[in-house]
């Protein structure tokens, strides 16, 4: 087991006259009271809170080779534990403090920053288990320092400890060759026959200027006056290194395909595998330009870039060697040129990824703002944006278009020039070897075929500079491919399941603390309980954390602290696909996909029979709505369907769920946007359907909660009222406001 | 005859609840808190809140008792004493703890996460501080042409208050989330 007290910290403790064997816990943070910087340690032992404040420096030490770090506290303080009253800390913006309540004063001890709160968390639940007589580290997780020991670097997901910038070892590019793996043989059929089809390429200048001048058409040549021969036979070559070509071509467009086949459906997969969290996170036009843009950055590359690239670095190796057999000094003035060549490649290379990142994003901006508009095409329109809206895409689309035409003046200085290089490069060996051949030392057919050789050079060359292009858009898609691959679901499934033969319903929110954004707790240690069978209605203001609660019920997101239990058993533990089909969730956001009214009723079960869907459609009221559209359950809804009205929406989402048949229904504000007499006869159906079953609902409407067992009031994160109408009413608590506030309104409507 | 009716403005319907100055008193708490003493009534625990806390970090600060609800609203910091302001901005300070950022050391882009060693200034000391950050288009934000805002994971913020104060090798690092 992992000491709770950081090796690192006990030198510095002892120095302070502190028993170390007698110290329960300890943390390090990183601010002192006034906010300023600095490294403070906190100690606890069973009847104190030690905190001391100073600064660790990093030494060398004497004789040693490595660096240790001393720390020197300039104060420490005491408190007894016995004087200090509750433990508690809070949240604030980009910080949070620790305080004590006492006597309804509270003292803050400890100020810090957020990338400590975890920290701050555990040792107050050390506190709190020390004044409440527990085992001081009861429910204390020991774990290690959220620092990836490597590199120091923070680990950006606390619970994994996983460190990217150490993992990422493979490289990117070994990992995108690893999606050949599966297809080795034709991949290795391609490469054979490239390679064959570069030597025959390879070939063909040298029967075409050497053999043909010096042995052919020179006399005393060895195959002097063969013409016709040879011409077939350079013909031959020729043809056999195309017909080679062709056939390379082929397998490989069969098989690039399959390639992208996969890395889409990879990506695919790991975007339906991740959380809500996730897709919350990310815009969707970003997700969008991920799936498609960058799996066809790949095919490009795949296809074009990659074979190519392995055959002119093939025939590089090959006119290289040849060149230099048929004369070492001649070759040594083409192959100086080369490294400069490929210095100027490199620069291009970093100046082309640059700019391709950053055409990615305007892209992706771009793209996002136009799903932007056409989805708030409405509101645009209500309140005359339409300028407004061209402005925003004109300034999004003009960045663009800077860096596109950045990119491009680049290109078209940059190659010219290298042009210009390589052509003087040609006049230097022609003029080299043209005193070469007047003196004798070469033959007029081997300075040809070094001009010819040299044109073959110039092929793979400026393919170096436009592949060091695509190649910078392959590793940038791929990065973020990886990316989405990589990641690793927040809400993931227990690796040690545990297994509920039959639900009963019932569920215990315990403790439980939820925040979307670091520092800005939803909900603030909440506790509920529901009975198996009860229908508990939820009321509150909006923003009090309802439908959070809902969404961490279904286990849409996870709890940040405490548990929920389903049936005594933490959600953590369940399966995912068995807690799903039991609970089922009524949203306020309501999304219909693509598909028949039919369809989207049968979403979350593809087998239930045509008569459950009508079934499922009664008991939401949506049935006779559908009746009346003109292709009834065959109504084509979604994206470029039928438009329904919120109402319709809400009802094929009841529907929806009532067909899934979960144990436990949460309706979130399910009937909000309906009128009142839709809201009653949905209800009545409900209310047939929640025999046996445990029903959440939650609502602004208290009249949607008539029928409710129980009900509880949320406000500010927690549950501050819990029981029965009546029960509440007597009570006259925040429930009462809500309900004469209401019945208020009602009266006034009366009145009129 | 004509009559116009007058619209009732916004103003005139909705009391935002602007603080006197004249009228509060802002202290510090023996606990290290921040309470207030206002129209009679003393508040031991306020929370401060800025409305607009990078482009207007001066105006419009929310005034909240212990249980989050509203006293007041403090529409500029230059409004306050100099004994209400040293107490209002120290509490501001510890809330919107934001190093600014001197130099950059390293920043490396790897898997979707982006990982910066920082020199940072903050009450008057110069310390490095490792991040990483997730998202870039969304937490390195440019808040006009010449600053920058870095949010990392754990929901800290870093200002660069000046791009063109940052030495060149600093600014070449950051170049590519500049936009």
């Amino acid at each position: 087991m992992k000491s709770p007290i950081p090796d690192y910290m006990a030198p510095a403790l002892r120095r302070q006259g502190l028993d170390v064997s007698k110290l329960i816990y300890a943390i390090h943070t990183d601010m002192d009271l006034s906010g300023g910087s600095a490294d403070v340690y906190c100690a606890l032992s069973a009847d104190t809170l030690y905190i001391l404040t100073g600064r660790e420096a990093v030494v060398k030490t004497k004789g040693a080779r490595r660096l240790v770090a001393l720390y020197e506290p300039e104060k420490m303080e005491s408190y007894p534990l016995a004087d200090l009253g509750e433990p508690g800390y809070e949240k604030l913006l980009t910080t949070g403090r620790l305080f004590f309540e006492k006597d309804g004063g509270a003292a803050s001890v400890l100020l810090f920053s957020l990338g400590f709160v975890a920290q701050v968390e555990r040792l107050t639940k050390v506190i709190k288990n020390i004044r409440e007589g527990k085992e001081p580290l009861f429910e204390v997780a020991l774990e290690d320092e959220p620092f990836c020991p490597k590199c120091g670097g923070r680990y950006p997901e606390p619970d994994r400890k996983i460190c990217p910038k150490c993992l990422d070892k493979r490289g990117i590019t070994r990992r995108l060759l690893g999606f050949f793996r599966d297809y080795r043989r034709k991949v290795l059929v391609i490469l054979l026959v490239m390679m064959a089809g570069t030597v025959f390429s390879v070939l063909s200048p040298y029967l075409g200027s050497k053999v043909l001048i010096d042995e052919v058409l020179t006399e005393g040549g060895k195959y002097y006056g063969a013409v016709a021969r040879t011409v077939l036979l350079i013909l031959l070559v020729r043809a056999i290194g195309v017909g080679l070509n062709v056939l390379y071509q082929f397998v490989l467009a069969k098989t690039v395909p399959w390639i992208i086949f996969d890395i889409k459906l990879k990506i695919f997969e790991a975007m339906q595998r991740l959380s809500v969290g996730f897709y919350t996170s990310k815009r969707t036009g970003a997700l969008m330009n991920r799936v498609t843009r960058d799996a066809m950055n790949l095919y490009w590359f795949f296809v074009d870039g990659l074979p190519y690239l392995v055959v002119n670095v093939f025939s590089l190796t090959g006119v290289i060697t040849l060149i230099c057999l048929l004369n070492l000094r001649l070759a040594i003035a083409v192959i100086i040129i080369m490294p400069l060549s490929i210095l100027l490649f490199r620069l291009l290379w970093g100046i082309f990824r640059r700019f391709h990142h950053r055409f990615w994003v305007y892209g992706s901006q771009l793209n996002s703002m136009v799903s932007d508009s056409v989805n708030g095409s409405r509101v645009i329109k209500a309140f005359a944006q339409e300028d407004e809206e061209s402005g925003r895409f004109a300034a999004v689309s003009g960045k663009l278009t800077d860096v596109d035409i950045k990119a491009n003046n680049v290109a078209f200085t940059a190659f010219p020039l290298i042009y210009l290089f390589m052509f003087l490069g040609q006049i230097i060996v022609t003029a080299y070897g043209g005193v070469m051949v007047i003196n004798g030392e070469i033959t007029a057919g081997t300075l040809l075929t070094f001009i010819a050789y040299l044109s073959m050079l110039y092929g793979p060359l400026e393919f170096m500079s436009w592949v060091s292009n695509w190649w910078a858009r392959c590793v940038d898609s791929a990065q973020r491919v990886f990316e989405i691959i990589d990641a690793r679901p927040d809400v993931e499934d227990p690796d040690d399941p545990v297994i509920l033969e039959s639900l009963s319903g019932s569920i215990d929110v315990r403790g439980v603390w939820f925040e979307y954004d670091p520092a800005t707790p939803v909900l603030k240690g909440l506790d509920l309980a529901v009975r198996a069978g009860e229908m508990m209605g939820i009321v509150g203001k909006t923003g009090t954390g309802k439908s959070t609660l809902a969404n961490l019920m279904a286990r849409l997101y996870d709890v940040t602290a405490g548990e929920i239990l389903i049936d005594g058993a933490n959600v953590k533990q369940l399966p995912l696909s068995m807690l799903r089909a039991n609970v089922g969730i009524v949203s306020q956001d309501i999304y219909l996909f693509i598909g028949s009214i039919a369809d989207n009723i049968r979403y979350a079960r593809p087998d239930a029979s045509f008569e459950e869907v009508i079934l499922a459609a009664k008991a939401a009221s949506a049935h006779e709505f559908i009746m009346n559209l003109p292709n009834a359950y065959e109504t084509r809804v979604g994206a470029g369907g039928e438009d329904l009205s919120g109402g319709e929406r809400q009802r094929l989402s009841i529907a929806r769920t009532v067909i899934q048949n979960p144990k436990i229904l949460i309706l979130d504000e399910a009937t909000a946007a309906m009128d009142t007499q839709t809201e009653v006869a949905i209800q009545e159906s409900l209310n047939k359907l929640q025999k046996g079953r445990t029903t959440i609902a939650i609502a602004h409407r208290l009249s949607t909660l008539r029928d409710a067992d129980r009900l509880a009031v949320i406000d500010d994160g927690k549950v501050v009222e819990i029981g029965t109408h009546a029960e509440l009413c007597a009570k006259k608590g925040e429930y009462h406001k809500l309900y004469k506030i209401q019945l208020e309104g009602l009266k006034t409507i009366n009145m009129e | 005859m004509e009559t116009a009716t007058k619209l009732t403005g916004l103003s005139e319907a909705i009391d935002l609840g602007i603080l006197d100055p004249a009228q509060a008193e802002f202290f510090e708490t023996p606990g290290g808190f921040t309470g207030l003493r206002l129209h009679g009534t003393e508040y031991k625990r306020v929370a401060l809140r800025r409305a607009m806390p990078i482009a207007q970090p001066s105006s419009y600060i929310s005034v909240a008792d212990h249980e989050n609800k509203e006293i007041c609203v403090i529409r500029s910091l230059s409004d306050l004493d100099d004994e209400n302001l040293r107490v209002v901005t120290a509490e501001l300070d510890r809330r919107y703890y934001c190093p600014e950022v001197v130099s950059i050391k390293s920043v490396k882009d790897k898997m979707g996460y982006v990982y910066m060693e920082l020199r940072v200034t903050g009450h008057g000391e110069t310390f490095d501080k490792n991040c990483a950050v997730k998202d870039v288009n969304k937490n390195i934000r440019l808040l006009d042409e010449s600053s920058l805002i870095i949010f990392d994971v754990d929901g800290n913020r870093y200002i660069v208050p000046s791009l063109a104060a940052l030495d060149k090798k600093s600014l070449k690092r950051l170049e590519p989330y500049l936009f």
